[in-house]
């Protein structure tokens, strides 16, 4: 029973983490129909400049949190702006190619950058063990934990009770009709892209503090939050969270009494699964058309 | 339609004379690999271009053909030339299977499902030991015995010309499927789904006949590259194929038959003058990768041939403005 | 939405295919006055390291170990008169892309020898390549243990095998750590297998009960699930074949799920690197090492100093990799007398070289013997050497 606590821990905290890191996608999934494959690489951004911030610059950790948050929304808007709104009217397959080119200039500009050696963002507390019970847990994952779901209600009510979210949810229902209700659609687009990419890059730095951050880890979290966004549901704010809780506690289980070598596997027949009988993801808010 | 057919005699012609004119040995290996991707481009581009949907799983099919080529060489000892058409066999089953679970789904959703029957694949090619040797891969598989006795040059010759043969027969295929009526309906299932239902067209059956034709080329590309590298590992159904197939395309042309060719031909080369470059090899690659989405979105054919039309409607222009004038203006 | 004219869509990629020719020549012309010095024609040496991809970070550190011996070549004057020249190839630990950088380095660079490709998937994939153009190869690294049964003769490897740092150590280990049940994980690829496989096997005829065995896959970063199970396992040890990367965050998670199990294993373990990343939870920990930056032997003395002036870190495993098979293959030409393909190869076989970890000399199936094992223990955030063992000639 004790094992099986652990176990529903472990999957739980890393869902928290999935979650974090899938809900930026699928505001830009569902939103602008974008499958981002840069997504993961925004993630690394946030972590290498964690990294450049506490350790380098040596500010405390919430300081810098709060700098990579407006440095990467800044860099999101940038890149909607100046790459993405060029071929927003050419169908999905532009913005795909466009998001593979710009993540592989962004990996390797980083491995330029700050080489390939693992980097160490500095935690705000200790790394001590934090005995609950039977279950272990750290500090520093306790603390991550507690951000990431500040965050996620940051987020929650950036949408629902801000003008930008009230805005982005009805171009989000119908972009022409939006449009002739006077909303700027193309500052819409912009802040979604620049959210998105905020929140992968503060989930990037909370885990880079945890475990540490590496330049070559853009494409396998890019894979994860892809899989969190169908399970979920493309768009869906509530999808996002339950896929990556639902993700992270079927791996912990399946690693535990299975196999652990094969847990990366779990989430794509998941998704295959899914996919066959409910082909909209869990909680989709709209059903697709041909 | 002739434009095409001229332009593929050309490049065909041109891949005949070049081991005769060129004799180094790089050089002639680094034309294998642009016949290969050529293969691999067109069969990709059959899913892509001609039924309109983006399937990220090609890779599939590629690493199920060279695993079974792979297997069934070092295992069971049988020779290139069953090794390779069993292995187009097997993924055009794997095709088969994998086409009617995700076919059903359009959009951002079959992306995301071929993606992640590639994966799934890749780590199961990375776990079964048993089967595939998981991380060790599979080495040593043999080239045909009548190519072993040769030296360097002349093998590697060898095996450009076979791979020429392969190159033909697929572009041959695809050539009879795009301008046969399966190919264009598919065309019309890519342009309007609603349309093409309304006229009798099944949407499903001619994603299929796409998916399963590019299925079984890319099985059969796969195959032949078993033998020549003569290693087999997971990476084959990894990302980065699939990436070099995508751009290979998407620069080249995608619904076009000359574009895949062209594509695999530029990039490769890039890829290889790129080295020079060093470090900022890779870096170049993803900014030429944007610039081309940036300004020539439908890729170099697709850019051709939408000048040729706009010169044709041109010249209809001036040729209807000279018969409406009564004269010269 | 205004399409861009004709003129500009052509001229953007011309002009970035005209940038890429620029860096080009950039590169030549700092290659060029870097080799202003001498006169003579420099001998190429290809190196085939993984530059990008999961284990660049130690790629990398062998390069940088073979560029600190082109140096100190140089500035002793070259081989026979001639500066040497290192031609870098990324190969990824990609065995289609290794064939590709050695087709390159041998057909357009025309280089002299090869020295590569660190993983041993990717440097079997060149092996037929090096026997094909008959030019030899050296691996500073690849460890897997049929390398040198295939029967190639270009074929040589500086290197240890999992086999012997297993067999070495096995008996050291069991009476040192007192171990009786271990747990055995490895990182999922060619080399983690064989080394967990071989370890296992050495230890089980020492008695040894096998507790486990499982793999994770490279960048894996929350190993909770696989440490909760063996917290529950009752093993008294575990044996981890791991990297710097994935090695410190195994390492650090053992210490906060608070594991009191022995913890040895093999890779790039010893490292200032690895150290600092893991912290505090690297004490205690046990590692069989062919390389140590704390051997105390003059050569070694020397390397470190001038590895710590040019990098600011001292060396690890890989770095002094590198290091050695680039005095190796210098030695034999020089030993040769010419560049000739064959007299190089005959030269490599008499090799008698006094590194900074020992005499490396071939077996003629072209493994080395003679050269240091060492298992150290991490105490006061260094490697401490606790049992030396030299490797032996095999039968």
């Amino acid at each position: 029973m004790d094992l099986l606590l652990q176990f529903l821990v472990n999957g739980v905290v890393i869902g928290v983490f999935y979650a974090l890191s899938a809900l930026g996608l699928t505001l830009i999934f569902g939103l602008m129909r974008v499958v981002n494959f840069a997504h993961g690489d925004f993630y690394m951004l946030g972590g290498v400049l964690g990294w450049f911030v506490t350790e380098r610059l040596g500010l405390d950790f919430f300081s810098g949190l709060a700098i990579v948050a407006v440095v990467m929304a800044a860099f999101g808007w940038v890149i909607d702006r100046v790459l993405i709104e060029r071929v927003r009217d050419q169908g999905e397959e532009a913005g795909i190619l466009l998001t593979i080119g710009l993540s592989i200039v962004i990996a390797n500009v980083a491995l330029l950058a700050v080489g390939t050696a693992p980097l160490k963002v500095a935690s705000p507390v200790s790394e001590a063990p934090l005995l609950l019970g039977p279950v272990v847990l750290t500090r520093g994952r306790v603390v991550a934990l507690v951000i990431a779901a500040l965050l996620v209600v940051a987020s929650h009510l950036l949408i629902r009770r801000t003008t930008l979210g009230r805005a982005m949810r009805a171009t989000f229902q119908d972009p022409m009709a939006a449009r002739l209700a006077g909303i700027r659609t193309e500052r819409v687009y912009a802040s979604t892209f620049a959210l998105g990419t905020t929140l992968a890059a503060l989930s990037g730095m909370l885990l880079g503090s945890i475990y540490s951050a590496q330049v070559s880890i853009g494409g396998t979290v890019s894979l994860k939050a892809f899989v969190v966004v169908i399970l979920g549901g493309m768009g869906s704010f509530p999808g996002a969270i339950a896929g990556g809780l639902l993700l992270g506690v079927v791996e912990a289980l399946w690693g535990g009494y299975i196999s652990t070598n094969l847990v990366d596997l779990v989430g794509f027949l998941l998704v295959i699964v899914l996919l066959l009988f409910r082909p909209y993801g869990l909680f989709s808010l709209r059903a697709e058309r041909a | 339609m002739t434009f095409e057919r001229n332009g593929l005699l050309m490049l065909g012609l041109a891949a005949l004379l070049v081991p005769l004119a060129v004799h180094d040995q790089y050089l002639i290996h680094l034309g294998v690999m642009v016949l290969f991707y050529a293969v691999l481009a067109t069969s990709f581009n059959l899913v892509t271009g001609y039924v309109g949907e983006f399937s990220l799983g090609h890779t599939a099919f590629l690493g199920i053909g060279a695993y079974t080529a792979a297997i069934l060489s070092t295992r069971y000892g049988l020779p290139m030339w069953c090794t390779v058409p069993l292995a187009g066999l097997v993924s055009m089953l794997a095709g088969l299977m994998i086409g009617a679970i995700t076919l059903r789904l359009q959009g951002p959703f079959f992306v995301i499902v071929t993606l992640a029957f590639s994966e799934a694949l890749r780590l199961i090619a990375d776990n079964w030991v048993a089967l595939t040797n998981g991380p060790m891969g599979i080495a040593g598989v043999t080239p045909p015995v009548w190519i072993a006795h040769l030296d360097n040059v002349h093998a590697t010759q060898a095996f450009y010309y076979i791979m020429l043969g392969i190159a033909a027969v697929t572009v041959y295929f695809a050539y009879r499927f795009v301008y046969s009526s399966a190919g264009r309906a598919a065309v019309t299932v890519r342009e309007s789904r609603y349309v093409a239902q309304s006229i009798g067209i099944w949407p499903f059956a001619m994603a299929m006949q796409a998916f399963v034709l590019g299925a079984t080329l890319a099985g059969v590309a796969g195959g032949f590259y078993a033998h020549y590298i003569s290693f087999v590992g997971s990476d084959l159904f990894g990302f980065a194929f699939m990436a070099t197939m995508i751009i290979m395309v998407l620069v080249g042309g995608k619904g076009t038959l000359l574009g895949p060719l062209v594509g695999a031909l530029l990039v490769t080369v890039l890829q290889e003058y790129l080295r020079e470059a060093q470090e900022l090899r890779l870096t170049l690659f993803g900014i030429f990768v944007i610039l081309i989405v940036l300004f020539l979105p439908r890729g170099l054919m697709g850019f051709v041939a939408a000048r040729r039309a706009s010169r044709k409607t041109a010249r209809d222009d001036l040729a209807t403005r000279k018969t409406l004038h009564g004269g010269a203006r | 939405m205004h399409k861009p004219s004709f003129d500009f869509s052509v001229a953007c990629p011309a002009a970035l295919r005209r940038s890429a020719q620029a860096v080009f020549l950039c590169v030549a012309a700092v290659g060029l006055t870097a080799h202003g010095a001498f006169a003579a024609e420099p001998i190429r040496i290809g190196l085939i390291q993984p530059l990008t991809g999961s284990v660049a970070y130690n790629g990398q550190a062998d390069v940088d170990g073979a560029k600190l011996a082109v140096a100190a070549i140089n500035k002793a004057g070259g081989v026979l008169g001639r500066p040497v020249e290192l031609r870098i190839e990324d190969g990824q630990c990609n065995p289609a892309n290794t064939v590709n950088a050695a087709e390159k380095l041998v057909q357009k660079d025309k280089v002299v020898s090869l020295i590569g490709a660190f993983c041993s998937s990717a440097t079997a994939a060149i092996m037929p390549v090096a026997q094909k153009y008959r030019i030899p190869l050296l691996t500073g690294v690849s460890s897997e243990a049929d390398l040198t049964e295939k029967g190639n003769p270009w074929f040589f490897r500086a290197a240890e095998t999992d086999q012997l740092l297993a067999r070495t150590f096995a008996p050291a280990l069991i009476k040192t750590l007192q171990l009786k049940r271990v747990a055995y994980i490895g990182v999922n690829d060619d080399w983690g297998r064989g080394g967990v496989q071989e370890f296992q096997q050495a230890l089980q005829a020492g008695g040894v009960q096998t507790v486990s065995t499982d793999y994770f896959d490279h960048g894996a970063t929350d190993f909770y699930t696989l440490l909760t199970k063996l917290r529950a396992s009752g093993a008294d040890g575990l044996f981890v074949a791991a990297e710097t990367q994935d090695g410190s965050i195994l390492v650090k998670q053992i210490k906060e799920l608070g594991l009191n199990m022995k913890v040895f294993g093999v890779g790039s373990w010893a490292t200032s690197d690895f150290i600092g990343l893991a912290g505090p939870a690297a004490e205690g920990v046990y590692a069989a090492v062919p390389y140590v930056s704390t051997l105390a032997t003059p050569q070694n003395t020397a390397f470190v100093a001038s590895y710590t002036a040019a990098y600011k870190a001292p060396p690890g495993k890989y770095s002094a990799a590198g290091y050695n098979a680039v005095q190796i293959m210098a030695q034999a030409i020089a030993r040769a007398g010419s560049t000739d393909a064959d007299k190089v190869r005959a030269a490599l076989a008499q090799t008698d070289y006094t590194a900074p970890n020992g005499h490396y000399r071939f077996t003629p199936k072209g493994q080395a013997y003679g050269f240091s094992l060492a298992l150290v223990k991490i105490q006061n955030k260094t490697p401490n050497v606790v049992a030396l063992a030299t490797v032996s000639a095999p039968h």
